[in-house]
């Protein structure tokens, strides 16, 4: 599967630069908003497969947040890291951290914020982030946990790479990854403004 | 928001219609679409405008703003799981 997912990738970036037209692959690429809703229906139907699934994540309760917390906690305290590594303030590197993977969202609001540059990295790192975790997640679930397959992903954990977690966790860590996603794609935006109100 | 709710559906038609011994049918078109989606997200970094160009200049400090946070997050999360919830227990002995 990654070294599929490395060939889709390379493939993906030289057709683009290539600047070449093929009308399927031209259809496929304007339209993968939908392969990302036909992606998420069959996601659904596993889950719905697994029966007594709901019953168990119910079990979780409060517990469930801790997922969240842990990945927010951790990228904050990972951006704080970088500041002195790389000569940014610690605002303007959690700033960058809190994009949590959500790579457009992140690049244009904190370009807004905080200049083109920092925008770019914003940008660019979460983007690493969201394809890095396509990678990880397979030796993290054999390593550490399926739990900690989610920490990667972070925002992208509701969507793109939840199809790596059905591939290489169970039905209940999916949807502890929803839950996840949903958390952490609401926190994105209320932590960029939070670090960028402390600039 | 969409997303959740046509997985919310797909949730439905797997728990009350859909036939399981589909199931393995399923997880294929699964890969299929993952695969698509990665394909697409190449592309719409080839054709960024001046992409290879922003990569060579800010590509090293961006994987760095990658890497630690993932790193602490990975951190966080195996030690809360593992002390609050069944984290010990759950992973892949298969693969």
């Amino acid at each position: 599967m990654v070294i599929l997912a490395v060939i889709a990738l390379v493939g993906g970036v030289l057709y683009g630069l290539s600047g070449l037209e093929f009308p399927l692959l031209t259809l496929l690429t304007g339209h993968s908003d939908l392969v990302l809703y036909l992606l998420m229906f069959l996601v659904g139907i596993s889950i719905g497969l697994h029966e007594g699934i709901l019953a168990k994540i119910k079990q979780y309760h409060i517990k469930a947040f801790l997922i969240p917390i842990g990945i927010i906690a951790g990228s904050l305290v990972g951006g704080a890291v970088c500041a002195p590594l790389l000569g940014f303030s610690i605002e303007e590197s959690t700033m960058v951290a809190s994009g949590l993977g959500w790579y457009s969202l992140a690049g244009v609001t904190v370009g807004n914020l905080a200049g083109a540059q920092l925008g770019s990295i914003a940008f660019l790192s979460n983007l690493m982030r969201e394809i890095f975790s396509f990678f990880v997640i397979p030796p993290i679930s054999r390593r550490l946990n399926y739990y900690t397959c989610i920490a990667p992903a972070a925002a992208t954990s509701e969507d793109t790479t939840l199809s790596m977690m059905i591939r290489f966790t169970d039905e209940e860590t999916v949807v502890l990854s929803v839950f996840n996603g949903v958390v952490c794609s609401a926190a994105v935006p209320l932590l960029i403004s939070l670090c960028a109100a402390l600039l | 928001m969409d997303v959740i709710l046509i997985m919310c559906l797909g949730v439905l038609v797997g728990s009350r219609f859909f036939p399981k011994q589909y199931k393995k049918l399923c997880e294929r078109l699964q890969v299929v679409c993952t695969l698509a989606l990665i394909f697409c997200m190449g592309v719409m970094l080839g054709q960024r405008p001046g992409f290879l160009q922003e990569l060579g200049q800010l590509g090293l400090q961006s994987l760095v703003f990658c890497l630690v946070p993932v790193a602490f997050s990975v951190l966080f999360v195996y030690l809360l799981t593992c002390r609050f919830m069944n984290g010990r227990e759950k992973r892949n002995k298969r693969r």
